[in-house]
């Protein structure tokens, strides 16, 4: 398995939780920028000759938020410049107010095949207290256009003022417009955003609060038929995302875009966080990273353990034997004795037990050097 | 018998802390042209980075100048410098064994106090000639003849034509190096004689190995000369002898009446004890100097290393320290909870701070301490009779017939606005009244019979708060008395933490269990699953709270790049769970052993 990820960082206006790399005000160089993504798939394509990848997506920012031509292209560059397995998995993100009917078609037409909508909240008010640009309503017009198609839902937890009454409504919205896959995770307030400030104030729901409306939410998905396989990520049958399982299983990914990531040959890289910085980069030939790290084996058993264990399918003793050629038990003995309690043990496979998987820090970091 | 060098003045100062005892000392240097006015630093003779910052002498410091007074003659002068809290005090007795007069500095403002007393009376003791000085004229509310009649009624010095200066100002200060000359008497002694030396005072120097602080009572030493301490057999070679310049100035030899240090490759810290005499290895006196009297610790707590691995290393930083502060006592210590580590005895709470502080910068190493304890005495039913300054040490309370607690005679001082709530103060610490008076209309003295261990717990910080930090306070021991006292254990978990057991009195039990209780629920952090806090004595639970299981802990969404940082967040948690110490199943953040007595809420 392996990914590609590309990184469209526009946003109409930019949410009050958000520290990912995107520009609200810098949709007069989207053009440049997309070119210069093309050229980026070009130079990594012909690097990465002979790979087969198997999964795309197109995140943010807001990829929805650009003209749907720029998406058709950089589509068929990828296809021009990597070796795509049989079906592929093509994703989009979505943000509701920015889609309409020719969007979707453009999409579909180069070859997305799966829609990721950030709904967050089903209750207006919040909507707009977390700087969402869209309302309720408009989720359920962008679902009326994916009718029949794989679209994924992600629902918020911790929220100024959110009960589980709200917390209901917003999966009873995601369920109903026919959601197969819904991403339902915890508001981190991060230092340098506007909700911080909300943080420090003490007006973001606490830990047990958030725990509860977690709690309240798993029950209701699992009623619904969306079973958990991530912490955060709950789906029907056979509806699990193939691009985020490919971060979970350690595979091979190669991130294009300002501030994207990459994974492969053994090293991390990353990409320039500033966009004109990447442009400059890009239009002089160079890749636009600004680190690149090999990952040691040390590092690398770490990574195994600690993304496995994030899922439901935890940690397969042979699998791990196959890649590093020993025990992982003993490779992480003394964290493993001091979590064992917490963990449960199938076959071959170990696995955070279900009660645990909302606190996993705890036991992941027994397992950091 | 050859008569030491009669141009020679030993001498040190006395005085309360902020009489300005180290500026008249900065004073004295400067017109002696020992160091120019621009070259200083503030306050030259404080140079441990903690004196500066606190404002306090904490070690004597010697330094040699040379003043040519009103007669015409060049004088030698060794001025040592010592310290004023009354936790120092043998480090002034120590300093006073190698001079022949003291200047008691008195602060025009303030009078005589309680601590420039108590050192009067050591310099008395040991026979030192005294020079009134009274400082601080430059100030509006100077009252210069009351100061003056409070010397000689209080102390019972003359104070005719006794140097009135602002060492502030720098007036008069030549007043003070006559007075010197004129009253401090030349050194007694035999240049012939045998070697003896008292080593006042000593320090481990990487390459010199320890340097020796001494004052040569009889005969002489230069490079080359074979010594030997009476204490140890081990015979050295003297490999520089020299005077406080400040600082180390080699010279020649040291003689008879002078005042230097010894450098003779002693690299075995355990072979030098402050108070020992160093005589000569092929000529041997017949007998050492009377040396000091040993000072006992009052005040006991455990310090342990963050890092058990660097036990070691925490072995040699005390043994370091302790080689220049006699008063240090320690032994090795267990505990179930901190792992190896020892037990150290200081003279008080400032002491013990002190050292604390100085093992962690001047080593570079992070200590855990626990709480302080005093020593009690415990009386076993079998008629046995012995000291325990470790609460975890205490017999079953079965085996114990009764137990005495070290009692103080406390003094405090304060602006009459705060008598009620000191003697509301006093009384909750078990205090027992014994005297008011009234000092003049703004301060208020009043004596109370305290418990020591009371006064370890949070008695300064109470007093500060509840006199907006106007009271102060000195104590000294006072003896032991008969007390109800039990031991408060804190289970974690269902498991007694022997770091965090504490000794107290049986009507405060409920009320310390309850506050322990309390603030360990806040201090410990929320873990994998519930933590019972309990506080018992005797086996029965007087207390209890609990720390809720950990909730939440999670790192939302995962894009790729989230990998590195994710692991960074992780990295960090370990990073922080590597300064807490696992007790039993519990994780317990390691300031909290000191500081769980201290952080005392309001309520």
């Amino acid at each position: 398995m392996a990914g590609i990820y590309l990184h469209i960082p526009f946003c109409k206006q930019k949410c009050r939780y958000c520290d990912f790399v995107s520009f609200c005000n810098r949709t007069d160089v989207a053009e440049a920028y997309m070119a210069c993504l093309l050229k980026e798939i070009e130079m990594r394509g012909k690097e990465l000759k002979g790979k087969t990848f198997d999964t795309v997506y197109f995140g943010g920012g807001t990829p929805s938020v650009v003209d749907p031509n720029y998406i058709y292209a950089a589509m068929r560059q990828i296809k021009k410049y990597f070796t795509l397995a049989p079906r592929p998995e093509v994703t989009i993100e979505l943000n509701p107010g920015t889609v309409n009917e020719n969007k979707i078609a453009i999409y579909k037409r180069a070859g997305i095949n799966r829609f990721s909508i950030g709904l967050q909240t089903a209750i207006d008010s919040q909507l707009e207290e977390l700087g969402r640009i869209h309302t309720a309503r408009e989720y359920l017009y962008c679902t009326s256009l994916l009718k029949g198609e794989n679209f994924s839902t992600d629902v918020m937890l911790g929220i100024k003022g959110q009960s589980k009454e709200d917390v209901r409504k917003t999966i009873e919205l995601a369920a109903g417009s026919g959601a197969k896959h819904i991403s339902m995770y915890a508001l981190q307030a991060e230092d340098g955003t506007p909700i911080y400030t909300d943080y420090l104030n003490g007006e973001l729901p606490d830990e047990d609060e958030v725990a509860e409306l977690y709690d309240y939410g798993r029950a209701l998905l699992a009623e619904k038929g969306y079973a958990r396989y991530e912490v955060s990520n709950f789906c029907k049958k056979g509806r699990e995302s193939r691009h985020n399982l490919n971060y979970w299983k350690r595979g091979e990914y190669v991130g294009m875009g300002v501030s994207a990531s990459s994974f492969f040959s053994g090293r991390r890289l990353i990409n320039t966080t500033d966009l004109d910085e990447y442009m400059k980069c890009i239009l002089s030939g160079f890749f636009p990273v600004i680190d690149s790290t090999e990952v040691r084996e040390e590092d690398a058993k770490f990574e195994y353990v600690m993304l496995g264990l994030r899922t439901v399918y935890g940690v397969s003793a042979q699998e791990y034997r196959k890649q590093f050629a020993s025990d992982w038990k003993k490779d992480f003995s003394a964290a493993y004795r001091k979590t064992q309690h917490f963990l449960l043990e199938e076959g071959d496979v170990t696995r955070i037990k279900d009660e645990y998987l909302f606190v996993q820090n705890q036991i992941l970091s027994e397992y950091a050097k | 018998m050859a008569k030491p060098n009669q141009n020679l003045r030993n001498f040190c100062i006395i005085a309360h802390i902020d009489h300005g005892k180290s500026t008249i000392a900065d004073r004295i240097m400067e017109l002696t042209g020992q160091v120019s006015q621009r070259d200083m630093t503030e306050q030259l003779l404080d140079s441990m980075e903690l004196e500066r910052e606190r404002g306090i002498t904490i070690k004597l410091t010697p330094v040699r100048m040379y003043y040519t007074a009103l007669d015409g003659n060049e004088y030698e002068f060794n001025l040592i410098d010592t310290p004023g809290h009354v936790d120092f005090t043998y480090e002034v007795s120590r300093s006073l064994a190698a001079c022949e007069g003291a200047l008691v500095v008195v602060d025009a403002t303030q009078g005589v106090e309680a601590q420039t007393l108590a050192n009067v009376y050591l310099a008395l003791e040991n026979n030192l000639e005294l020079v009134p000085v009274i400082n601080k004229i430059d100030l509006a509310s100077a009252r210069i003849e009351e100061a003056k009649q409070e010397i000689e009624e209080v102390i019972g010095l003359d104070t005719e034509g006794c140097p009135c200066v602002s060492a502030k100002e720098g007036t008069n200060i030549r007043d003070i190096l006559e007075a010197v000359v004129r009253c401090v008497p030349p050194p007694e002694g035999d240049t012939e004689a045998p070697l003896r030396a008292l080593i006042f005072d000593s320090y481990y120097d990487n390459y010199k190995g320890v340097i020796l602080f001494v004052r040569i009572k009889d005969g002489g030493v230069k490079v080359g000369d074979k010594i030997k301490t009476f204490l140890s057999d081990r015979t050295y070679e003297v490999t520089e002898v020299g005077a406080f310049a400040p600082g180390l100035q080699p010279k020649a030899a040291l003689m008879a009446g002078e005042v230097g240090y010894i450098a003779a490759s002693i690299k075995s810290i355990e072979d030098v004890e402050v108070g020992d005499t160093v005589t000569g290895a092929e000529r041997p006196a017949s007998a050492p100097l009377p040396g000091y009297k040993k000072v006992q610790p009052v005040v006991f707590c455990g310090i342990y290393p963050l890092d058990g691995s660097k036990f070691l290393d925490l072995k040699e930083a005390i043994l370091k320290l302790k080689l220049n502060d006699a008063a240090l006592t320690f032994e090795p210590d267990n505990s179930v909870a901190l792992g190896f580590g020892f037990r150290c005895g200081f003279l008080g709470l400032l002491h013990m701070e002190i050292i604390q502080q100085r093992i962690e910068r001047e080593f570079n190493l992070d200590i855990i301490t626990t709480a302080p304890s005093v020593s009690y005495l415990v009386h076993k039913t079998n008629g046995e009779v012995f000291h325990v300054d470790n609460p975890s040490h205490l017999p079953p309370a079965a085996e114990i017939e009764y137990m005495e607690e070290p009692i103080v005679k406390a003094e405090i001082y304060s602006p009459p606005e705060y008598v009620g709530a000191i003697m509301e103060l006093c009384q909750d610490k078990r205090g027992v009244y014994k005297n008011m008076t009234y000092l003049d209309a703004r301060r208020v003295r009043l004596d109370y019979s305290l418990p020591l261990n009371e006064i370890v717990y949070d008695f300064f910080d109470e007093l500060k708060s509840r006199t907006k930090g106007y009271a102060s306070f000195d104590y000294e021991i006072a003896g032991y008395e008969r007390s109800k006292l039990v031991k408060l254990d804190i289970l974690l978990n269902g498991e007694v933490c022997d770091a965090l057991s504490i000794i107290v009195h049986e009507d405060h039990a409920y009320k310390r269990g309850r506050t322990l209780a309390e603030n360990l629920k806040d201090a410990i952090p929320r873990q994998l699953f519930e933590i019972p806090i309990q506080a018992a004595v005797g086996g029965k639970v007087i207390a209890r709270e609990t720390v809720k299981a950990v909730r939440k802990d999670v790192l939302a969404k995962c894009y790729g790049g989230d990998i590195t940082r994710k692991k960074k967040l992780l990295e960090k948690q370990k990073e922080g769970k590597k300064r807490m110490r696992q007790v039993g199943t519990v994780e317990v953040p390691s300031e909290v052993f000191m500081q769980i007595l201290k952080t005392n809420k309001d309520k």
